[in-house]
Parts: C-alpha cells; sequence; structure tokens
C-alpha cells in the first residue's frame, strides 16, 4: 500500500488538531446564528489551547440549550432543565472549581424563566462563560416573543410585540458583572476575541451574541422586515416548511463604526462596535453607550464591560485549595475520635 | 392527698419573642437531669414577637413522650389567651398565674389557684428585663412546687447559658426569687412531684435537625444549597455551625461548600450540580421547597443524579399551618415530579435515626445513582429528644460504580452511561473532566449510550430499568423496626416521629384487651419484611398523622390483591404532635367498624 502524502494538520498548543474540539452534527435549522456561535466556541477552545475534557459544558431548555451537543464531543456537558442552568452549574462548580464551566443559553432561558437564577450567578460572581444567543423568540415552540423581543417586533401571523424588551448587557452591568459584552453571530472575529477573553476572565463573563431566527424573527417593520420570505407567499402559509438559508456571511465592524447587516429576511440590523476609546472600567461609559445605541435603534457591540478585581465565588466559599471532588473520602468524613467527643461533651 | 409523681403535663402559655423557650428549655432540663422521662412541645406561631405559644412539658416514669391528653399545670403568663387557656383545664388542675397582669384574674372555685406576682419579682432584679426574668420566675416556683433538684437547675442553666456568666447569675437569681416567694406565700395544695430517678443509660437532649447536620457532616456532605424554610432550618444552620469544628483545616479551609441559594429551585439545581460533578450534594427544606423542587426531582431521576434533599414537613397545603407538624409529604417525595417516577424515601424515627440516615443518604443516593429523600417533621425536627449518642458509621462511604481510574475503564467492551452491565439496573458513570465517555447529560429521552432518542423501545426500557433499580433497593434501605406479639392479632405500621407516641397508644389499645404488634417502616419503597408482617397478622392498621392516609395509599397499590383487604387506614392531623388516646380512639373505632 503506497503511503499518502501527510497532510499538514493545524495543531495548537497541546499538539491537538481543531477535530479534538467538535461535536454532532446541528439539527437547528439551517442558517442559524447558533451553528456560527458554535463554531466559534470551538475556535476558540482550540486556539485558547484548553484541555476539551475540561471543559463542562452547561446549558437550559431551547434552541441554544441544544448546541452543546453540536461543539467539543470531548467534555461532558448537561442540558439541564429550562432556565436553571446556572444553579446547576453553581453546584459542580462548587465540587469541582478546575472546570472551564461553558454555559450556552437563550433568551427565553435568561430573559424570562430563568432570569432570577442568571442574576445570583451573576451576583455571586461564579466563574463561568455564559454565552447567550439571543433571538428575540421561543423557536423550539414555534415563534413566541421573548422579553428581548423589540417593541413593534411583528410575527409571520400578525400579532405585533408591544412590551419593551429586556437589556441584559444593562442589567449585568447594573449589577456588577463582572464581564459584559455584546456581539453578533456572524462577527466571528469579534465573537471569538469575546469568548476567548472571557475563557480567561475569572469570574462571570456574560456574552449577550444578537443571533437573528431565522425562521421565526420576522418582522415587516424597519429593523427585522420579512421581506424576503415575503416574495414567496407560498412558504408563508405553510407552517411546516422551514426554508433554507446560507449562514450569515462574515461580518466585520471597525471599532467606533457601525454597519448595517441585512439579514436572511431581508431586514436589516445596525451594528456598532464600541469605540477604542471606551473604557470597559468605566460602568457609567458602558451604559451611556447602551442607552445611545438602543435611541438610535443600533446594538452596540464589543466589550462593554470589564472588572477583574472582584473576588470569584471560589473565594467566597472558603474552600481547602483543591477541588472537593479531589478530596479523599477520609478527609470527607470527620474522624471517629471527632464524634466520641461530641457524644461525651452532649453527655456531660 | 395521693401524691402524684412523675405523671403528669404543664403546659406553659407565653408571648412568642419573651424569653419564654430559654425558660423553658431550663425546665425541662432539669426534670431531665433528675432522671425523670421527660418530653417538651413547643407549639409556637408563624411570628417572632408577640403571638402566643405554649410549650408542653411531659413527665412520664412510663416513658410515654406524646404529649399529654390533658394539662395538670397550667401556667398563665400570655393575656392574650388567658380566658381560653382557663376554660379549657378540667376540674382539680392547677393554675400558676401571674397577678401582676392587668385586668386579668382566676376565678375558677374548681381548680387549684397559685397567683405570684411575677412581674414585680422580675423588677426587683431588673426593671429593664422584667419581661424576660418574669419568665425564669415560673420556672422558680414551679421548681419549689414540685420539689426539683436546685443542683439539676443549676446545672440546667449553665447549660441553656453555656459560659455567659451575668446571664446564669441573673436566671439563678430569678429562680431564687421564684422559689423563696413559693416557700413564704404559697401553701402546696396539689399533688404533683417531681422525684429523682436512677439513670441507667446516660442520655442528653438533642433536637432531630441537629442530628441529621451531624450525619450528614458524618457523611462526608460536600455542598448544603439552603433556601430558609420553616422547619428545617435549623438543620441547614446546624450544618454550617459545625463547618468549622468537624470540616475546617488548621488554614480555616473547608471541605464542606454552602450556598444560600434565592429559592428553592435554585438549591435543587445546586444539589444536581454537585451530583453531578461527582461531589455529595443536599439541600434542606420543608412541603413547599419541594412543591418548588418538583422539575430537577424529575430530572435527578431520569438522568440517574446523584442527591439529597431532607424535607422536615410542616402542615400543608400551600403554606398551611408552617409551624405544626404534619407527616405531609410521603406521597409527594415517593412519586415526586411529573411523569413515572419512585423514589427512596428515608423516614427516620429517632434522633439516633436522624443522624444514621443523615449519613446513609449520601451512601443510598450513590449507590443507586437517584434521588434519596429524608423525611423529618416539625415534631422530631425541632423538638428536643433523648439521645444516648450517636454511632461512627461502621462501614466506608459507598461512592457506587463511578469509574475513575482509566485502565478500569479500558477494561470495559463497551461503556454506555446507561448500560445495565451487571444486570441490577444500575450503571456506571465517569465524571466531568475526566475525559472518560464524555456525554451530554440531560432530561430528554436517551438510549444506554447517553444519546438522545425518541425510540419506542429505548424509551420502554430506560423506564423498565429505573423501575427495576428502585425496586431492588427495597431490602437494603434500613428494614422496618418490628414489635410483635405472638398472638399477631392487631398489627400497626406507622413511620417517622409517631415514634413518640406509638407505646402509649399500644397500651392503651392493649388496655381493651386485644393484643397490639408494631411495625415502623423506615423507607420507602417499603421493605419485603413489611408485606411479611401484614401476612402474619389478623388485622393491620396504617397509621399516620395526615388527612388522606398517603402511605396506607402507597401500601394499598403495592400489596397483592389477597392481602389488601387485612389493611387499614387511620389517618389524623389537627397540627398538634399526636396525642396518644385521640389515635388510640381513632384505631378502636376503625376496629369496630372493620368487625361489622
Amino acid at each position: 500500500m503506497s503511503e499518502k502524502p501527510a497532510r499538514a494538520i493545524k495543531l495548537n498548543v497541546l499538539n491537538e488538531p481543531k477535530d479534538s474540539y467538535t461535536g454532532g452534527p446541528s439539527s437547528l435549522c439551517p442558517g442559524c446564528g447558533h451553528d456560527q456561535i458554535s463554531s466559534v466556541i470551538i475556535n476558540a477552545a482550540w486556539e485558547n489551547g484548553i484541555e476539551p475534557h475540561r471543559i463542562a459544558k452547561m446549558s437550559g431548555i431551547g434552541c441554544s440549550s441544544k448546541t452543546p451537543a453540536y461543539y467539543l464531543g470531548q467534555s461532558h456537558g448537561f442540558n439541564t432543565v429550562h432556565g436553571r442552568m446556572p444553579s446547576v452549574t453553581t453546584g459542580a462548580y462548587a465540587i469541582n472549581k478546575d472546570l472551564l464551566y461553558l454555559g450556552v443559553s437563550g433568551d427565553g432561558d435568561s430573559a424570562s424563566i430563568g432570569i432570577g437564577q442568571l442574576i445570583h450567578a451573576i451576583r455571586r460572581n461564579m466563574d463561568m462563560v455564559y454565552v447567550l444567543e439571543n433571538n428575540g423568540v421561543y423557536g423550539l415552540t414555534k415563534g413566541q416573543y421573548s422579553a428581548t423581543a423589540d417593541v413593534g417586533s411583528k410575527k409571520k401571523k400578525g400579532a405585533v410585540n408591544e412590551t419593551q424588551p429586556i437589556d441584559l448587557c444593562a442589567m449585568a452591568i447594573n449589577l456588577g458583572c463582572t464581564f459584559v459584552a455584546r456581539s453578533f453571530s456572524g462577527s466571528k472575529k469579534q465573537l471569538t476575541s469575546l469568548i476567548k477573553a472571557a475563557m480567561s476572565h475569572k469570574g462571570f463573563a456574560l456574552i449577550d451574541v444578537i443571533s437573528p431566527c431565522v425562521t421565526f424573527n420576522n418582522n415587516d417593520e424597519s429593523m427585522r422586515s420579512y421581506g424576503y420570505v415575503k416574495e414567496n407567499e407560498i412558504t408563508l402559509h405553510m407552517a411546516d416548511y422551514i426554508p433554507h438559508f446560507n449562514p450569515m456571511e462574515e461580518i466585520e465592524v471597525p471599532e467606533g463604526h457601525f454597519r448595517d447587516i441585512t439579514l436572511h429576511d431581508g431586514s436589516t440590523i445596525r451594528l456598532e462596535t464600541i469605540s477604542d476609546e471606551h473604557d470597559p472600567a468605566d460602568a457609567m461609559a458602558a451604559l451611556t453607550a447602551l442607552h445611545d445605541a438602543e435611541t438610535t435603534k443600533k446594538h452596540v457591540t464589543g466589550l462593554l464591560y470589564f472588572d477583574p478585581t472582584k473576588p470569584s465565588l471560589a473565594e467566597d466559599l472558603g474552600l481547602v485549595d483543591q477541588a472537593l471532588i479531589d478530596v479523599p473520602d477520609e478527609e470527607l468524613r470527620p474522624s471517629k475520635a471527632s464524634l466520641d467527643a461530641l457524644n461525651a461533651e452532649f453527655l456531660a | 392527698m395521693e401524691p402524684i409523681i412523675n405523671d403528669f403535663t404543664i403546659n406553659i402559655a407565653t408571648a412568642n419573642g419573651t424569653g419564654s423557650q430559654s425558660a423553658n428549655l431550663i425546665l425541662l432540663q432539669s426534670l431531665f437531669e433528675m432522671g425523670v422521662p421527660v418530653s417538651g412541645k413547643n407549639l409556637f406561631p408563624s411570628n417572632i414577637s408577640g403571638l402566643p405559644t405554649w410549650y408542653i412539658v411531659r413527665l412520664s416514669d412510663q416513658g410515654y413522650q406524646a404529649p399529654g391528653d390533658r394539662t395538670h399545670i397550667q401556667i398563665l403568663v400570655n393575656p392574650a389567651t388567658w380566658e381560653e387557656d382557663l376554660a379549657a383545664l378540667e376540674p382539680g388542675s392547677v393554675v400558676i398565674w401571674n397577678s401582676d397582669t392587668k385586668k386579668k384574674t382566676v376565678e375558677r372555685e374548681d381548680i387549684i389557684s397559685y397567683p405570684v406576682p411575677m412581674s414585680s419579682l422580675a423588677r426587683k432584679i431588673n426593671p429593664k428585663i422584667a419581661k424576660l426574668v418574669t419568665n425564669i420566675i415560673y420556672v422558680g416556683v414551679l421548681a419549689e412546687l414540685l420539689d426539683i433538684d436546685q443542683t439539676c437547675l443549676e446545672s440546667a442553666v449553665a447549660k441553656q447559658f453555656k459560659g455567659k456568666e451575668t446571664a446564669i447569675e441573673l436566671n439563678i437569681t430569678a429562680l431564687g426569687l421564684g422559689r423563696d416567694y413559693c416557700k413564704e406565700h404559697l401553701t402546696k395544695e396539689d399533688p404533683y412531684g417531681a422525684e429523682m430517678r436512677t439513670i441507667e443509660k446516660p442520655q442528653f437532649f438533642i433536637e432531630g435537625n441537629e442530628a441529621a447536620a451531624l450525619g450528614a457532616h458524618y457523611g462526608g456532605a460536600q455542598l448544603l444549597a439552603w433556601y430558609p424554610i420553616t422547619p428545617s432550618s435549623s438543620l441547614a444552620e446546624n450544618i454550617i455551625n459545625y463547618i468549622p469544628r468537624l470540616r475546617t483545616d488548621e488554614d480555616g479551609n473547608a471541605t464542606c461548600a454552602v450556598i444560600q441559594a434565592e429559592d428553592e429551585l435554585a438549591a435543587a439545581g445546586m444539589v444536581l450540580g454537585a451530583g453531578w460533578a461527582g461531589g455529595r450534594g443536599m439541600t434542606a427544606t420543608s412541603g413547599p421547597g419541594i412543591s418548588l423542587m418538583q422539575e430537577f426531582i424529575g430530572l435527578a431521576y431520569f438522568a440517574e443524579i446523584p442527591s439529597v434533599f431532607w424535607d422536615v414537613t410542616r402542615v400543608g397545603p400551600s403554606t398551611g399551618l408552617p409551624t405544626r407538624t404534619q407527616q405531609s409529604d410521603i406521597a409527594m417525595l415517593y412519586e415526586g415530579s411529573h411523569g413515572d417516577t419512585q423514589h427512596i424515601v428515608l423516614m427516620p424515627g429517632t434522633v439516633e435515626e436522624c443522624f444514621e440516615f443523615g449519613w446513609r443518604a449520601f451512601d443510598y443516593t450513590e449507590r443507586f445513582q437517584t434521588p434519596v429523600f429524608g423525611m423529618s417533621d416539625l415534631d422530631l425536627g425541632m423538638n428536643r429528644w433523648a439521645c444516648e449518642g450517636f454511632t461512627y458509621p461502621d462501614i466506608p462511604m459507598d461512592r457506587g460504580k463511578v469509574v475513575r481510574e482509566k485502565d478500569v475503564f479500558e477494561a470495559f467492551e463497551t461503556f454506555g452511561r446507561y448500560l445495565d452491565i451487571d444486570g441490577d439496573g444500575i450503571p456506571y458513570r465517569t465524571l466531568p473532566g475526566s475525559g472518560m465517555a464524555p456525554i451530554l447529560y440531560r432530561g430528554t429521552g436517551h438510549n444506554p449510550m447517553g444519546v438522545y432518542s425518541e425510540k419506542p423501545e429505548d424509551y420502554y426500557n430506560l423506564m423498565a430499568r429505573l423501575k427495576m433499580k428502585i425496586n431492588n433497593a427495597r431490602d437494603e434501605l434500613p428494614a422496618p423496626i418490628l414489635r410483635e406479639e405472638e398472638e399477631c392479632e392487631v398489627g400497626i405500621i406507622f413511620l417517622g416521629s409517631m415514634e413518640n407516641s406509638i407505646q402509649e397508644i399500644d397500651d392503651i389499645l392493649e388496655a381493651t384487651g386485644m393484643k397490639v404488634s408494631q411495625c415502623r417502616v423506615r423507607a420507602l419503597p417499603f421493605h419485603s419484611e413489611v408485606e411479611e408482617f401484614i401476612r402474619r397478622h389478623e388485622i393491620v392498621i396504617v397509621l399516620e398523622i395526615n388527612r388522606d392516609g398517603q402511605l396506607y395509599g402507597i401500601l394499598r397499590r403495592e400489596l397483592p390483591n389477597d392481602v389488601v383487604t387485612k389493611v387499614h387506614s387511620v389517618a389524623y392531623s389537627e397540627g398538634m404532635p399526636p396525642r396518644a388516646r385521640i389515635y388510640a380512639e381513632r384505631i378502636l373505632a376503625t376496629l369496630e367498624e372493620v368487625k361489622q
């Protein structure tokens, strides 16, 4: 048998090929932005040279929360219950603080049913990367609005969302979250660097990634019109037909500038990358940037707020240096002498 | 007048938050130190200050620990319940009352009345804390009337105020004032007295919640995630209190993490996270908390995550009577969460068992890879019970089928997270961070390899295996405690804190001429000995402290048809710790009905 010429495979610092970081095939709608985020996660973990088995993939319930099956196949993961991924992660972290906890969540999980758990994980400055795949709709239950949907969003069947959205980045900054960023599923370069930075952060890192739903996030009006599908009226009346889209092209917006991005449905979204003059230590500046973006119908992206000085949960727990999972049984169970002493004191 | 020694009940009516609890515990402890078999029940309101509270102290040479059927000595300090408490007394009862209480007096001719100016006596010591001292005055009066030993009294004071010299001194002075007032101004007209008894086995008083907390530490608990709720908070707080002593190294670093969660849902989530990561996680809660945890309980069962939940039950449904006792959650724990589930429930009946099940719960949960519940109740958890001491675990920690080493892992021909290799329904697991057989755990349907599946045979086989797994646990769990009569006439199946009333119930029943055997169930699913007990007896009563007969319902469903007809339910709950006569009379009525 003749030997094939060896093809050069790119390896990371651990001599691992990128294949060591991939997962199973995606079952999301073709063209979904979430799949782009998955590929960014693969890239970021590979480039950061993290041993795949030292990552724990955490998620809740929803389209976004299915994605841990599609990346890091060598990592243990836990697809928990709706909105409750932060608590499960907190418990796992208390036992094994040496793993890198990579949570993926959606806006249903994080802005509604699980907003309390998100808030308290931030409050504890729990060491984790929290990627929020934000599309403004409940995809798996077929297109109900979520709490991050813009006012004026209009569904396929006509109902207009009149309820104001929750800006999770603004909320996180107000809560004292130590790493707050916003990005876009198509901004591969920016998102990769944000996720890589978040992986190195000691504390809670929230990355709110705008990831428009190719199937349900439709709006005839300005920002997210349903123009594309509208031209193909047949598809509109076939509820079980999911149009196939190609993934969003890669987008790069220079710092301090904005660009209008055309989405699958023909709508546009205006992305602005925060200026390189923005000081991420300045919470007020970050909140102002978010507010300005909102009033000018833009989404400001980039690292908005960063505070590496706050102690993370590990320090608050006051535990032994080694992860609790590594403490041998005989050190977990107090000695017989200690119980004898207690019994004697009680009897005294 | 024939003296009545060590066989009567004292009821102390005070207002919550006035410091009466310390005074009452001193009374209880001093009698205990005299060797008098005594029990104390705190009936407190859901309130911090002001609402009425009662403390019932029962002395019983027969060892009866249920609150007595009637009050023999009433302490009246609380004007809010004055008339009500007074009216409830049977003729011949004794009333010790605070004669300084405005607009209140005792005008019943058929009772023995001891007026004591408790407030004025207390003011003599320190007018600023007169209200607090009032309570200890009545203990002094009682000490004199009942002839409570002064050494035991002082020792009880010292125990109550551990090392706080000023408090000890003040209380001993106040006790003396009470005694002296009694000597100088009152003539004993009642027959009641306390007498020293030889202590055969030294004992101490402890609450079930403290015992369970200690048990958790001796089980090597690594995470306590909790949310405050009566009556379980003291279980969690005792775990916290013992960490410095039992779980901390010289540098002050602990091997047990504590997180006060944002709610019970999060507490349950953290417990599951701990179990998933390979650690020993637990929570302590009560019925309303378990209601909130249902979602995670189903996940733990279906994804097979070790997790320990202590439920110190209280009166439901809803907020119910939050400071009253009930065996309220048997059905909810056994079948927690939606879909077909079945859980292991440990049901201690003594403080020794609270300790033992405290550590065993972790062994069971890791061994069977399924949630394990400890079910105590407010009566057992928050009242003080006599204890001879705790026994150190006689077996090493059972961590279950966890594959930790690479060579062990590689020896498996095929490895699947949910593959039943040994045929006992318990699969092997690897841990996050190990790099061995990583899977995405999920609450969705899965095949033996842990991969998402909606295939009919995968779902059916999985559910059948889970059923087998729990079924196999039956005889591995604590066996029932049997106290059988040779005649095998009437059998009583009961559980938990009813242990404290059962002997008195048994004696009342046997006084009518029947023979009564006892079977105290200590775990669900039922041990096979329970069915055998039923088969041996002519008629069986399932006795429990709730309305619907929850344990009976489970038993009835699981028993073979030929024995079901032997079993009858007696379930009753009013929020009070079980008074023997009430339950005995209901058993007699049921037996009468069955005979007809």
